[in-house]
């Protein structure tokens, strides 16, 4: 579903320059500052839902039309719907830049946009289950790879959470409100974006790679804790706050627990490369695989530490936590997103990769970018938290002190957008291009084996 | 009986619908059913007027709630840090939430909670302030907003103003009223 993909990379594109143009406003906050359009209050959310559901959501419903019919040998149920629902999406997302921009909003986090783009999403997002579903009941190959269940369950958690996230909250208020929209946000990321992110990975690591993937066990134990246990953990977001204790022990106890769905799938990630070092190094769509499960690892770790009552009495409400998301984000499940693309587009337009070297380029540049965005973010963020700890030091001290940190920052942030827009700009001369291109990618079995 | 698993996708989604639902109940519902005070409001709490939920809408369109909490955590330096002229600020009591629709606790501290501070500062510091806050603080990157002092002949501006000295004031924490206007 090569439009899923073509839309999705221009929305990272645009999402990934607001992103850079919020940076420099915490280095200069004047910069852009007296036009109401642009001012931080609405450019936040348009970042964050540009790239959310602009790009991350459509690349991963993309690709996933690209690789359910091959896990399950028969073709896309239908062609026709799965261009409705891009047309759909589109649709909301361009509306969405508008409402924004223009202020207006629902006030909650990941839910800004007003209520008939709610149910635009909704039902490109029942159109899309119905595709993949069809998919899967009409399929060929009996046995279920790992990757169909975390899309199935993805389809069906992505509905329950988004609807209690855009609509059901709309019923209730103050903290009874905040509980349902950190339970929306927070599933967001691990029932919506983890479950996609990892069939993805789950299904190109073993290919890129050209092994079977490690183990079979490991990655039913991870899916079934993970749908279990992910669920309890939103109210983590409001730890010390004025929620009752019992729900933050239960919310820390799981966020803790997270540890072990996290594990196997790191350890099945590793385990499938092991002793295969040496093609990553040659292969750009490895490097973002391996790059993506080591930040995933990394961001999994954080997330039961964050939600301990003393580390969380530090680091939350810092730019810590913003460094921690954007690894989530970013680190992992784009970079997962980004070597699905870079593997699929040739494979669509029947073309090679425009260019490896580029592609190579492009992994450097955002690893580079993203690991000097979140050690910055993390290391001013914790300092900064631990001033705030001292009721001695006026608070505008502490944002001064931030100063050097947000410049690092919006450096990272140029070098990000640097590598997509060669990303964008690979995969547009893919797409349309002329014949060139230096070497073959990968081009192995289309469902990898399980050991 | 997982092995079956492997073949079987209805099993396979009700399993995980299931499995979700059970941790969904037991954290979303059940605490607005055991939870009182998530739904009746604090004692001696009265409602929005009109002009207070005008300027609330603003505080909402303009993304104030990204960079500033309302919430005085049950930490030390919290009550600390935001009480005002030597008072520790109370800690935020849910009771005190129930009248906001969409609530306004936020997440982000880019800039000092705002629970508390209704009546710290004056009308006039406000406007300087949101005209353009390095005016009052340098080093501050709150941006500007001079259309929220210009737009519809100043009314914007008195609308949030009288949102922003609301806050805090049902827990009527100053022992001297000492509440600018
Ligand atoms: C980019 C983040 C940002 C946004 C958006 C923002 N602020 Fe601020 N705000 C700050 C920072 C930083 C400070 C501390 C420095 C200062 O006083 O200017 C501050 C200070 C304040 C203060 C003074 C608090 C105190 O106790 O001294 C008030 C009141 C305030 N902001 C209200 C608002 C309102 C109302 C809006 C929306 C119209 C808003 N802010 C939007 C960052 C922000």
């Amino acid at each position: 579903m090569r439009w899923f993909i073509l839309s999705s990379i221009v929305f990272f594109v645009i999402t990934a320059t607001v992103g850079l143009l919020l940076s420099l406003k915490f280095v200069w906050p004047e910069f852009m500052g007296t036009a109401k359009w642009l001012t931080f209050g609405r450019l936040r959310p348009l970042h964050v839902n540009g790239i959310l559901f602009g790009w991350l959501l459509a690349a991963d419903m993309g690709l996933l039309f690209y690789l359910v019919p091959r896990l399950c040998g028969n073709k896309l149920w239908s062609e026709k719907l799965g261009l409705m629902t891009v047309g759909l999406f589109d649709l909301v997302i361009l509306g969405a830049v508008y409402t924004t921009l223009s202020g207006q909003t629902q006030g909650l986090e990941y839910a800004e946009l007003p209520l008939v783009l709610d149910v635009g999403v909704t039902l490109a997002w029942v159109f899309f289950g119905v595709n993949i579903f069809g998919t899967i009941l009409t399929r060929k190959h009996k046995k279920i790879y790992v990757s169909l269940w975390y899309t199935m369950g993805a389809v069906i958690w992505t509905a329950a959470v988004y609807i209690t996230g855009n609509f059901l909250v709309m019923f209730a208020t103050g903290v009874n409100q905040a509980n349902l929209n950190w339970f929306y946000v927070h599933n967001a990321v691990g029932l919506i974006f983890t479950p996609l992110g990892l069939a993805i990975a789950y299904y190109f690591i073993p290919l890129a790679v050209r092994e079977p993937l490690y183990s079979h066990k490991l990655s039913m134990i991870g899916f079934w804790s993970i749908s279990f246990i992910y669920v309890w953990t939103g109210a983590h977001h409001m730890i010390h706050g004025p929620i009752s204790q019992w729900l933050q022990t239960v919310a820390i106890l799981f966020s803790v627990m997270l540890i072990i769905p996290v594990w196997t799938v790191i350890v099945n990630f590793f385990g499938t490369v092991h002793g295969r070092w040496d093609r990553v190094r040659q292969d750009p769509i490895l490097k973002f695989l391996m790059a993506g499960t080591t930040f995933y690892l990394l961001t999994c770790l954080q997330g039961p530490m964050h939600s301990l009552r003393t580390v969380n009495a530090i680091v939350s409400k810092t730019d810590w936590v913003v460094g921690h998301a954007h690894m989530a984000v970013f680190g992992a499940f784009s970079f997962f997103a980004i070597a699905g693309c870079l593997y699929v587009v040739p494979l669509l337009s029947g073309r090679k990769l425009h260019s490896v070297k580029l592609a190579d380029n492009t992994f450097w540049l955002m690893m580079v970018g993203g690991l000097i965005y979140f050690v910055s973010l993390w290391i001013g963020g914790f300092m900064q938290g631990l001033q705030w700890n001292d009721p001695s030091i006026p608070f505008i001290d502490t944002v001064r002190f931030m100063r050097p940190f947000w410049i690092a920052r919006a450096f990272s942030g140029v070098l990000i957008l640097a590598g997509t827009i060669l990303f964008f700009y690979n995969l547009i001369r893919t797409f349309g291009g002329t014949a060139g291109g230096e070497t073959t990618t990968a081009v192995g079995t289309p469902v990898p084996a399980t050991a | 009986m997982f092995h079956k698993l492997d073949f079987n996708a209805g099993w396979v989604a009700v399993g995980a619908l299931l499995f979700f639902l059970v941790g969904a109940t037991l954290t979303t519902i059940l605490p607005q059913m055991s939870e009182a005070s998530w739904t009746t409001p604090l004692e001696g709490s009265r409602a929005y007027s009109e002009q207070e939920l005008r300027g609330k809408a603003i505080y909402q369109r303009e993304g104030c709630w990204y960079c500033h909490t309302q919430q005085i955590r049950t930490l030390e330096a919290d009550t600390k840090r935001y009480g005002w002229r030597g008072v520790d600020a109370p800690i935020s009591l849910p009771g005190e939430y129930v009248r906001d629709a969409p609530h306004v606790l936020g997440t982000r501290r880019a800039g000092p909670d705002l629970a508390r501070v209704g009546g710290k500062y004056d009308k006039s510091w406000h406007k300087t302030h949101f005209n353009n806050p390095r005016d009052l603080v340098p080093g501050s990157v709150m941006p500007p907003f001079p259309w929220i002092v210009t737009d519809n002949g100043g009314q914007d501006l008195k609308n949030l103003i009288a949102y922003i000295q609301t806050l805090g004031r049902t827990r009527d924490w100053r022992p001297d009223d000492d509440y600018e206007e």
